[in-house]
């Protein structure tokens, strides 16, 4: 496999610190949200078979499938059955529990999500991964060295903050 | 309340074999099973699977890959080592933050797991695993699949906690007086489930949302913004974290050392990426890192640092990526806590740790350092981690059919077709649940004591290394906070009671007899509606747009 190696763009900076944009709580919310929908993904990249989809070129599962050896050959269904008669979303699911945990007074999905840590936050660096005590003013970023904060400011943050 | 009161005789006679029959697996004359039964771990990320005849299961991974390199075929579960070129894999999972979503997925699976070139089917009874409070629509996908479309004979489920439970249990001729806590740390999430008298504590459950798909994409992230672009690698970088990956016990003394120049630093690696040619599975390069070997040369290699030791904390401190979730030590305190107090140190004394994340060097040894230092110095600790955490709960399946409850709650074809979906279900679900633990909700808040580990988590580093005086071993009780705590509680059993009056008095007369349990959980539980992961605040690493 061949990777495209990361250049970390550090002398080119443009030095205008003062006309940098300061992300608020919101954005820096929204961020924070979005890093965990990434942590959370099962794949970053597009499906390499979508342009296939529409042709028959496109394989099905029944291809990749070997038989399986059922009793009564009639009661196979086929693969969107399940998905079009079960289909329902992360939400809907969590919300339909909270109703039955009401009416069975058990504790929900939700409730049995652990609480808030009482140890306080560490701060790592976000470019070197050492710690690091300095915060970005833009964006809040935590950063260890000069070094550092400019790689940040050059990539990450630029991208939020310009 | 309903569905919580004894309804007929069946559901009488469940309920007074509940209590202790589980753990009754040793004396008495209990035949030996006369039957065997298919065990289907169902697993987010992998499905463990095998008649409870056989030593070992078989481990499937629990999903749909898509190749760049072939175009033509899809690779089902097995089929991925068919596969020539793993590179830039996608992945079509079955599951949404471990629960069964994308059926289009989990049926070929399945359809694959139950063909012959896995493990058929037969006329014995079939046993899968569902996480706790599994949602109703999946169970009644889960039943039209197997009932009618496999025609299995008949069918049980019951959770992966139960079952590593039931092993622990089997091996160690356990009492009904060991309590015993298990912490399930999987792909989706982490489960800590303490089992008290034989049956699961509800109001001590606890789930930590991180799980290893959250390490390996935080991996992947990491060496992505320092190194190469790996975001669309998640199969390599899953093996870079398993071949790599350790848990540390002091951070900053690891920093310390991971900082200093290469000759010296013990720590750093250079990880040799597969090319699917010559080299199908990457591996630490074992020369000096400063001058690879010829052969070498011409591969990729990564250079792993302190991302090797960083990427596993987040299971301890979730805050670290701007979660504000307790990490799981923490949330195994909180969870002993949670139970009536004269089962806490015999909990503590039974931990039972499962699942992939607990196969990081040093993550028992961690597990127990961090625990040593938030529990009362006098309570014994006991952790208990099989050579394969990911098996162990798979192997009890053979613990479960020694059983009453799983002979008396399995459901056949004929049951199924005759009692519906909520009754079988109720079945499963009930299975090592004493519902009468959630009568005592009412009660709560009167004689309940708090322990306070903040105290000892002051004197601590929360980097890893502990450090308790002595003075911070006694158990102390905040009466301001255990006050408050309780006032909370008796405005929510006021409304209760309102709604359901009846209900509530049934309740309190049979509580008379069981212990008081932790309010401060269920007043916290109450306050936390929304998902916390969900809305975090600052977040100190990076962003979400990639280079
Ligand atoms: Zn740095
Ligand atoms: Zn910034």
């Amino acid at each position: 496999m061949t990777l495209p190696k990361t250049v970390p763009r550090g002398s080119n900076r443009i030095k205008e610190n003062d006309k940098r944009r300061i992300i608020d709580e919101t954005q820096r919310k929204r961020r924070q949200r979005k890093v965990m929908e990434m942590l959370e993904s099962d794949n970053y990249h597009d499906d390499p078979h979508a342009d296939l989809v529409m042709s028959k070129k496109a394989p099905k599962f029944e291809d990749s499938l070997e038989q399986r050896n059922v009793r009564t050959k009639k009661k196979e269904r086929t693969v969107d059955y399940y998905q079009f008669k079960y289909r329902k979303n992360f939400h809907q699911l969590v919300d339909e529990d909270r109703a039955e945990s009401e009416a069975k007074q058990r504790p929900s999905y939700m409730d049995i999500q652990a609480e808030e840590s009482q140890i306080p936050p560490r701060h790592f660096c976000a470019v070197c991964g050492f710690l690091g005590q300095y915060s970005c003013l833009s964006c809040g970023t935590r950063y260890c060295s000069l070094r550092c904060m400019e790689t940040h400011m050059d990539t990450r943050c630029l991208k939020w903050a310009a | 309340m309903g569905d919580w009161e004894p309804k007929s005789g069946r559901t009488l006679k469940r309920r007074r074999s509940s209590g202790g029959s589980t753990k009754e697996v040793a004396p008495k004359p209990i035949k030996a099973p006369a039957f065997r039964a298919l065990v289907v771990d169902n697993g987010a990320y992998t499905i463990k699977v095998g008649f409870t005849t056989e030593e070992e299961p078989q481990v499937v991974p629990n999903c749909i890959m898509k190749a760049k390199s072939e175009k033509k075929r899809l690779f089902v579960g097995k089929q991925i080592e068919e596969c020539r070129d793993c590179s830039g894999l996608y992945f079509l999972l079955p599951c949404e933050k471990g629960y069964i979503t994308r059926w289009e997925v989990q049926k070929p699976v399945w359809d694959h797991v139950f063909s012959r070139s896995v493990c058929t089917i037969d006329e014995n009874p079939v046993v899968i695993t569902q996480p706790l409070f599994n949602f109703k629509s999946i169970q009644d996908c889960m039943d039209e699949v197997f009932f009618e479309e496999y025609e299995v004979s008949s069918l049980f489920r019951c959770t992966p906690t139960d079952l590593a439970y039931l092993n622990y249990a089997k091996h160690n001729k356990l009492t009904k007086s060991d309590a015993c806590l298990v912490m399930d740390s999987g792909f989706s999430f982490t489960h800590i489930v303490p089992y008290v008298r034989g049956s699961k504590f509800l109001r001590g459950v606890r789930r930590v949302n991180v799980g290893g798909k959250l390490l390996t994409n935080h991996l992947k992230d990491i060496i992505s913004y320092r190194q190469y672009n790996v975001m669309e690698e998640t199969y390599v970088i899953n093996q870079v974290k398993e071949d790599t990956g350790y848990v540390c016990a002091d951070v900053k003394k690891e920093l310390a050392e991971a900082s200093k120049p290469f000759g010296s630093n013990s720590i750093v690696k250079n990880y040799v990426l597969p090319d699917f040619n010559v080299i199908r599975r990457g591996y630490i390069q074992e020369t000096k890192p400063e001058n690879p070997s010829e052969v070498e040369e011409s591969y990729q290699v990564l250079r792993l640092n302190n991302e090797r030791f960083v990427v596993p904390e987040i299971l301890f401190h979730p805050s670290d990526i701007g979660m504000k979730s307790m990490g799981i030590a923490e949330a195994v305190v909180k969870s002993i806590m949670s139970t009536p107090k004269e089962h806490r140190q015999s909990l503590a004394k039974n931990i039972i740790m499962v699942g992939g994340n607990c196969k990081f060097p040093g993550f028992k040894e961690r597990m127990y350092a961090e625990l040593r230092s938030l529990l009362p110095d006098a309570w014994q600790l006991g952790l208990f981690q099989h050579a394969d955490p990911i098996t162990y709960p798979w192997k009890g399946g053979s613990a479960l059919l020694r059983t009453h409850d799983f002979r008396n709650n399995l459901v056949s074809k004929q049951d199924y077709e005759e009692l519906g979906s909520t009754l079988i279900q109720e079945r499963f679900n009930n299975f090592m649940l004493d519902s009468r633990q959630l009568d005592q909700e009412d009660e709560t808040g009167k004689h309940s004591t708090e322990f306070q580990y903040l105290s000892k988590l002051k004197s601590a580093s929360i980097f890893g290394k502990q450090e308790v005086s002595a003075a911070d071993s006694d158990i102390q009780i905040d009466s301001k906070a255990v006050e408050t705590a309780a006032l909370d509680k008796e405005d929510v059993g006021a409304e209760e009671a309102g709604q359901d009056a009846e209900g509530n008095k049934r309740g309190k007369s049979r509580n008379k007899a069981l212990e008081e349990t932790e309010v401060a959980a269920d007043v916290e539980a109450e306050s936390s509606e929304e998902d916390l992961t969900e809305s975090p605040s600052l977040f100190p690493l990076g962003c979400a747009s990639y280079l």
